[in-house]
């Protein structure tokens, strides 16, 4: 299991750790191990047996769906993915009840400290904190436990709480068994760098992450463009005060907001990137529309909006849309598929993009490939890699699309 | 939407059942602290999933022994790794030399008690089976 490397990480007691170990080589074991094991099934039994009744292969995710789901070797494997699931978030709660009082006195005292580790040039520059008393979060936000985390990103239990923002951090450490970087932020490092190295004459002024739930992958933005300005914003307010903590922890001067990304409070052309990662699966279609015009009308001319997203159904095999889609019908992920089967490129032609303008990106993981292999792919275009893209497993590379303005 | 309500109604009348006992342990077990913090208005945080999760077996009972068996393993796994510390600690202290534990033998009279520990502990985790048995000596 990862340790968590800021100041607000929960003290927790040997057998906690022990326990979080556990579900993370369980989580290790599903997705490699199992995995491999459930398409070799597919392979040798499952497509055969399809094509014997069919007379053709699978030709979509949903047939291979049909055709696996009475299959042992599915069952078992969904049904410890599940397990592993719900365990992740039940090894957290335990030290995170007990240290409730501390993480909101660390959040606290974090929050007044002038103190910067990462670029001792800039000590004069804070981050901030702005809520919005009486906020409405949207219902697909309230009303669901998303990934199977009980009370989602804005379930609070008492005022001005962050615990659900520490769930999260430390729930992604158990659940990423060091998928995610050292620092939970592996897409934010691998995505900003790369653009950093592919785009040397791009000097941004002013970047957004939107849906930045704990801000972990919006502090490389920072890390990779020390003079821009920083802004995260997501609905989650218990997120963002655990994300304005975390990043002071970190030495990150960055803005969060509680905003919807749907409707910015920001002005036409303020910003010359705007990012989100692992953010517009858990959107509906229409929203998902919303958040591509404001996204286009908040960048500068000139400007970047890039999407960290898993790949889209069009660019993968029936059986790879299908185990994608594992999670839209099991892991209360219920806009993961509908999303995976829009055309990524449409989606910027209809915000307004022009279509010369789309980019699109499959971006080894700097922290599983090293750097080497990583700043390759600057010059060396890769297409998307079914096994591997967007896929929590070993040799993860991820993918990205968007467009110029 | 459809996907997650439909997953989740499937077992919507049972999960509640096994969940709640289970939150309702760990609670008790490590709520104690938190009784003592300043804020009256504290809620503990909700740990069971909203509209329940998905079930894969035939009958939904097999998925929630295979949870069970899961938990228990990472009780078992817990255990070793405490275990490994006690060790790697009392060595550290001189108490234990590396590799003393893996060499030592019982003496006769340990074994002879263990054995019978070992008969009795294995007598009752198939004791299920002999009431079968029984039964069946009884017609």
């Amino acid at each position: 299991m990862l340790e968590l490397k800021h100041e607000l990480k929960l003290s927790k007691t040997r057998d906690e750790k022990a326990r979080m170990n556990f579900v993370s080589g369980l989580r290790a074991h599903v997705l490699n191990d199992l995995a491999n094991g459930m398409r070799a099934v597919y392979e040798g039994d499952v497509e055969p047996g399809f094509r014997r009744s069919a007379g053709r292969a699978p030709k979509d995710g949903p047939e291979v769906h049909k055709a696996i789901k009475p299959n042992e070797y599915f069952k078992f494997y969904s049904s410890l993915r599940v397990t592993a699931q719900d365990m992740v978030w039940q090894s957290v709660f335990p030290p995170l009840e007990r240290n409730r009082d501390a993480l909101k006195s660390k959040a606290a005292a974090l929050s007044k400290t002038k103190r910067r580790e990462h670029g001792p040039e800039r000590q004069s520059e804070r981050g901030s904190l702005t809520l919005q008393p009486g906020f409405e979060v949207p219902r697909y936000v309230s009303a669901i436990d998303v990934h199977l985390m009980a009370g989602n990103y804005d379930g609070e239990y008492e005022a001005n709480d962050l615990a659900a923002g520490a769930l999260y951090d430390n729930g992604l450490a158990v659940f990423s068994f060091g998928l995610m970087g050292q620092n939970l932020d592996d897409i934010g490092q691998s995505i900003a760098g790369f653009i950093r190295l592919k785009y040397p004459h791009l000097k941004p002024r002013k970047i957004l992450d939107l849906g930045c739930t704990i801000g972990h992958n919006t502090g490389s933005w920072k890390d990779q463009f020390p003079d821009a300005e920083v802004h995260g914003i997501d609905v989650a307010a218990p997120c963002l005060r655990y994300a304005h903590a975390r990043a002071e922890a970190q030495g990150r001067a960055i803005h969060f907001a509680q905003m919807n990304a749907e409707a910015l409070d920001f002005p036409d052309a303020s910003f010359d990137v705007v990012f989100s990662s692992m953010f517009l699966h858990e959107i509906p279609k229409k929203g998902i529309a919303n958040i591509m015009r404001e996204a286009y009308r908040v960048l500068r001319p000139g400007g970047l909006m890039l999407h960290m997203e898993l790949p889209p159904n069009s660019q993968l095999s029936a059986y790879d849309a299908f185990y994608l889609d594992w999670d839209s019908a099991y892991n209360n992920e219920p806009f993961y598929k509908p999303f995976r089967d829009l055309k990524p490129e449409e989606l910027c032609r209809q915000a307004g993009f022009a279509p010369k303008k789309y980019v699109q990106f499959v971006i080894p993981s700097v922290g599983w490939y090293g750097e080497k292999v990583w700043s390759e792919a600057a010059t060396q275009p890769r297409e998307v890699d079914n096994d591997k893209t967007g896929r929590l497993t070993d040799g993860i590379l991820w993918y990205c699309f968007g467009a110029w303005k | 939407m459809s996907a997650a309500r439909k997953t989740s109604s499937k077992g919507a009348s049972k999960p509640k059942a096994k969940a709640k006992p289970k939150a309702k342990a760990k609670v008790k077990a490590k709520a104690k602290p938190t009784a003592v913090a300043d804020t009256p208005s504290r809620q503990p945080m909700r740990r069971t999933i909203r509209g329940g999760r998905p079930y894969f077996f035939a009958d939904p009972a097999i998925d929630k022994l295979l949870n069970m068996l899961v938990v228990l393993g990472s009780e078992v796994w817990t255990l070793r790794e405490r275990l490994a510390a006690l060790e790697a600690i009392q060595i550290r202290q001189g108490g234990l030399a590396a590799g003393e534990l893996d060499a030592h033998e019982f003496s006769a009279e340990n074994e002879a008690r263990l054995a019978a520990e070992r008969k009795e502990f294995i007598d009752s985790l198939f004791r299920i089976l002999q009431e079968q048995v029984e039964e069946a000596r009884r017609r």
